[in-house]
């Protein structure tokens, strides 16, 4: 993606998701990825379940968090999948859609403390944070779901979304 | 002081959120062991702390929160909450010497949590 032949100038006319590497002069490993995608509407989509995990320690996509989506049976938690946020820290297909959006009690587990220390966020042991759960219901199949979470190593919030 | 407090903000009212249920849990294992059960006063935290400064411990710990049950109760509200029900925050001490002052912000339809002070 770049070379160190480049210098600060060329780097100018790339606009905002170079600029972060212009600044540190080098891609620091496992660094946060750069903001190169635009929101995505997903107006008029038929019903499904959607997340979008946003790292807002580094201002970045939760690129590479490792997932679980559980749904609940009564008391008992039964794991659906496992899956890992794409580069724009969303999932390439819905989560749940069609037949398999089903009203329930559901909850998603983030590995969060992983992702941090991947990217060398210096963190107490054990962190605060670590396995984050986001418990959410599906109440109407005829309406899309679409999860928000925002996250630092210190606190989270998630909201449905649009 | 150390030890566990919360403090429960309805958001949508900007209002403490008074009369939530929480209960309080130690990581026991592969599960989650009851300590307490507890409810938010009028100014949406505990008469009691969560976890006196000398019963804490390194280890995990959840907070529950009855969101949806707090927000059914609300004048107006209707019966049906379709998007949150109890709310789990898990969270560590990882330093007995330290507070951990763990607050909810949340509407029926979002939250949020964090280390606060």
């Amino acid at each position: 993606m770049t070379s160190p032949a480049l210098t600060r100038r060329a780097f100018l006319p790339a606009g905002l998701a170079l600029g972060s590497l212009a600044a540190g002069g080098a891609v620091a490993q496992n660094a946060p990825t750069a903001l190169a995608t635009a929101p995505v509407s997903q107006v008029d989509l038929s019903p499904r379940l959607t997340m979008h995990a946003i790292d807002t320690h580094n201002g970045s996509p939760g690129a590479g968090m490792k997932v679980q989506l559980s749904r609940y049976d009564g008391d008992d938690l039964h794991l659906l999948r496992r899956f890992e946020t794409n580069k724009g820290g969303r999932t390439d297909e819905p989560l749940l859609l069609d037949a398999a959006y089903q009203p329930g009690r559901y909850e998603l587990l983030l590995q969060l403390e992983d992702y941090f220390a991947a990217r060398g966020t210096p963190l107490p042991k054990p962190n605060f944070l670590s396995q984050v759960p986001v418990r959410f219901r599906i109440t109407n199949p005829a309406e899309r779901i679409h999860l928000a979470i925002l996250f630092t190593p210190w606190g989270y919030s998630y909201y449905r979304g649009s | 002081m150390a030890g566990i407090s919360t403090h429960v903000l309805n958001s949508g009212t900007g209002r403490p959120g008074a009369g939530m249920r929480i209960d309080f849990s130690v990581r026991d294992g592969d599960g989650w062991k009851l300590v307490k059960t507890l409810t938010t006063n009028a100014d949406g935290r505990t008469d009691q702390p969560v976890l006196a400064p000398d019963a804490a411990k390194v280890g995990q710990y959840e907070l529950l929160f009855h969101v949806g049950d707090f927000f059914r109760r609300q004048p107006g509200a209707g019966n049906d909450m379709p998007f949150l029900d109890t709310v789990p925050v898990r969270f560590a001490i990882f330093d007995t010497q330290q507070h951990y002052h763990v607050p909810m912000l949340c509407t029926p339809w979002s939250c949020s949590t964090y280390r606060g002070s």
